[in-house]
């Protein structure tokens, strides 16, 4: 047993002790013996420094990167809320009623090959570039992701489960809210996941196109200016936020899908 | 079992070919109401203009000049993040010293996006190739990467076990079996990174590029021509899809053991 | 006859991580195998006769006491043991060849060699013409054939089956117990089978050793000396029967 602990204890040191040599490496070659071309990759201090430094400024890209933050978060939200309340539904009307499934699932098929980016052009072109269109482009990558989890988590249902509440007498919706959801509630979380990770993603492609601020707008921006440091800061914002909206969900996952699995 | 699969399914034809007829009916209606000029093409011209690129150049090239270009990036991506995150892979998930080492990284860089990879890979390699080799490179390796540790850290300890018995030593344990073990989750990785690094190079061809689908559709919203943009849309689908029926069709093949592949 | 299996005073105990709570599940087990028999380990429930066989083959060691076979003291898994498991685990990217060669590719006998004997014990397991099925496409009662054709082809000292045939049907139990017999009959091993069931028991065993429920010890050991193949209805096989489940019973 006490092995054991004692091993976890050399690996959690080498961990951080190998973190903390390739951060000073990085730090004595780009900011004591300059060793890239200048600022391509710039120092661990510079980076601290750019970020605290854009915490109270707005140039460039005209607005701090709270500002960035919150303009990139209102879309998200808004495109992924819709997305996930048009999805859910659909998917569900697809894998229990056999017309709808039989009508729509070509389509379907088809439309999820084509990543949700690709109707940028085509939304600018409707909608402009404004809250409305962006929402528009999140919310056609959340639904495609939304619709395809919840679809198969319904289809995998037991269908001896599905008989047996039949059995008992239970109507066909009572059996889908009873039996075929809280199954498919694993995979729905897994979709929920998964599609946040497409809206995330989807918000930096758009406002790297076609915008006036968010977080994909200021780090095209500060490669504009060739600001390395800026578009690192972006990118770890981004990294970050998106690693906690994940937390967010698998939070109220652990809270719903208890005893499962 | 092989006979089941190769029968033809008529019915599920039927309702494909009519679902398909009817979002083109519903398209062409849709075209052609007057609020909707200029912003959504007809389906007719978007077919017609699809087999006219097949002889007649969009910008350089003809659109299989596009789709080679596209293509050649993804390959190129691909090819090497499938080999380097297999074998980083293998290292987080089998070796505790590995893990140590590159797990904290693999952390940070697996929450970034791969689309916000773009600025800083036009920061570092230019607009040419190399940046887009390399964005679609980082996107497709941690997705490899992913798949892998997850195959390791699932693989049934009781095989092990069962390896033991028969004499297997530990050091024959990572080909013998720890491998074999992780194939289905690694051929999932495979798959899923292949879709990604397709939707990449659209991106990455869309913020700077002169060659290559993600182009097309870029340079139909920049012309007004909506016909070359859905034309644009419908050729990345097919493509997508022809990727995804090849890696299942592969997969069916290397993987006959698996109860996925049966 | 010699002695090749020896298993003196095993006790286990079970505790959990933080040491709270602790279930002893062996206590005191002692028999001895002998070269070529065949020993059924029969019990009632579910306690300590898996991890009796898990402690023989190695793959868990015991509280108290040794294992010893051919007198050398058994300390982890290795090939001079084949364990027959009850949920099979063949390797499914294996074909049922494949399987059955792997202990000897493993220790890197040639290929020649290898082909030999592994067709040799598919034969002898009357699986001819499914060398290359895959175990997803094989039936249970098939699959197991391979798992007894793999531990054979591991040339062990002894063989450990865990309750074999516990995961068939019943019709397929019993053509797979004749199997068994057909197939020691033809190449003689020591066996140490695991059973609760009386009637399997009686029907393969030389000799049964019966045991307690948890923690289980050895009740009593029972020499069957009934000539093969046995009749479920034979008087003497319903009056050993009787006897054994009596003899459960009342210690419950």
């Amino acid at each position: 047993m006490k092995k054991i602990k004692v091993n976890k204890n050399k690996y959690t040191v080498i961990m951080v002790v190998n973190i903390m040599v390739v951060i000073f490496i990085w730090y004595l070659l780009s900011d004591v013996f300059k060793v890239f071309r200048n600022g391509m990759l710039p120092g661990p201090v510079d980076i601290v420094k750019t970020f605290i430094y854009k915490l109270t400024n707005t140039a460039p890209g005209g607005n701090t990167l709270g500002g960035h933050i919150a303009a990139s978060m209102i879309v998200v939200v808004t495109g992924y809320i819709i997305g996930v309340g048009v999805g859910l539904p659909v998917g569900i009307l697809m894998a229990w009623y056999k017309p709808i499934d039989y009508l729509v699932r070509p389509v379907f098929d088809f439309l999820r090959c084509i990543p949700g980016l690709a109707w940028i052009p085509v939304i600018t072109v409707w909608l402009g570039i404004d809250l409305k269109a962006k929402a528009m482009i999140i919310f056609i990558s959340v639904f495609v992701g939304i619709v395809v989890n919840v679809y198969s988590g319904i289809k995998q249902t037991d269908e001896v489960k599905i008989w047996v509440a039949q059995i008992f007498g239970a109507s066909r919706w009572e059996v889908l809210k009873r039996v075929a959801l809280p199954s498919a509630l694993p995979y729905i979380f897994t979709g929920l996941k998964v599609s946040l990770g497409m809206a995330w993603l989807g918000i930096i492609a758009a406002e790297l196109l076609a915008a006036q601020s968010g977080l994909g707008y200021m780090i095209m921006v500060a490669r504009n200016f060739g600001r390395a440091d800026l578009v690192i800061v972006g990118m770890l914002t981004i990294g970050l936020i998106g690693a906690f909206l994940t937390w967010i969900i698998e939070l109220i996952e652990k809270k719903f899908v208890k005893g499962r699995r | 079992m092989a006979i089941k699969i190769k029968k033809i399914n008529f019915s599920k034809i039927f309702w494909g070919v009519l679902s398909i007829f009817l979002v083109f009916v519903i398209w062409y209606i849709g075209s052609q109401k007057p609020s909707m000029k200029g912003l959504l093409p007809n389906p007719i011209d978007v077919i017609k203009y699809i087999f006219w690129s097949n002889s007649n150049k969009i910008g350089k090239v003809n659109i299989w000049g596009h789709i080679y270009w596209s293509m050649t990036r993804v390959i190129t991506g691909y090819v090497l993040a499938c080999i380097v995150g297999i074998v980083l892979g293998f290292l987080t998930g089998w070796s505790k010293l590995g893990s140590a080492i590159i797990k904290p990284f693999y952390m940070v860089l697996r929450s970034i996006p791969s689309i916000a990879w773009i600025p800083l890979a036009i920061l570092w390699f230019g607009i040419g190739e190399q940046s887009k080799y390399f964005i679609i490179f980082i996107s497709t390796m941690l997705i490899v990467m992913t798949n892998v540790i997850d195959g390791v850290k699932d693989v049934d300890r009781d095989y092990l076990g069962v390896a033991r018995m028969l004499g297997t030593s530990e050091r024959k344990m990572f080909w013998n079996i720890v491998l074999p073990c992780a194939v289905p989750q690694i051929f999932n990785g495979l798959q899923v990174g292949l879709g990604a690094a397709w939707a990449t190079v659209i991106a990455a061809e869309m913020v700077r590029s002169s060659k290559g689908v993600g182009w097309i559709i870029l340079m139909g919203q920049t012309a007004m021509n909506m016909t070359q943009v859905f034309a644009g849309i419908i050729i990345i689908g097919l493509i997508g899809l022809t990727l995804a029926l090849l890696m299942r069709g592969l997969e069916a093949k290397l993987c006959a053991w698996n109860v996925r592949g049966k | 006859m010699s002695k090749i299996l020896e298993i003196n005073n095993i006790s286990k105990t079970f505790t959990n991580d933080d040491a709270t709570n602790s279930k002893e599940v062996l206590t005191n087990v002692t028999f001895s195998v002998e070269e070529n028999e065949m020993v059924v380990v029969f019990g009632p429930g579910q306690c300590g006769k898996t991890t009796l066989l898990n402690i023989i083959a190695g793959l868990e060691k015991p509280t108290t006491g040794d294992v010893k076979i051919n007198c050398k003291e058994v300390t982890a898994p290795g090939p001079d043991r084949a364990v027959v498991f009850q949920n099979i685990m063949l390797f499914p990217w294996l074909t049922a060849y494949q399987n059955v060669e792997y202990s000897m590719k493993i220790r890197n006998f040639d290929k020649a060699e290898r082909a030999k004997e592994a067709m040799k014990y598919l034969d002898l397991v009357g699986l001819n013409g499914f060398e290359q099925s895959y175990p997803v496409k094989l039936s249970g009662g098939m699959k197991q054939r391979v798992g007894i054709a793999r531990a054979y082809c591991t040339k062990p000292d002894v063989m450990l089956m865990d309750e074999p045939f516990g995961a068939l049907d019943a019709q397929t139990r019993y053509l797979m117990q004749d199997e068994l017999l057909r197939i020691s009959n033809t190449e003689k091993r020591t066996v140490v089978f695991i059973t609760n069931n009386i009637e399997e028991a009686l029907y393969v065993a030389d000799r049964i050793i019966v045991m307690t429920d948890c923690p289980s010890t050895v009740m009593e050991e029972v020499i069957i000396d009934m000539p093969h193949p046995r009749e479920r209805t034979d008087q003497k096989f319903l009056q050993l029967r009787k006897e054994i489940s009596a003899m459960v019973n009342r210690r419950r």
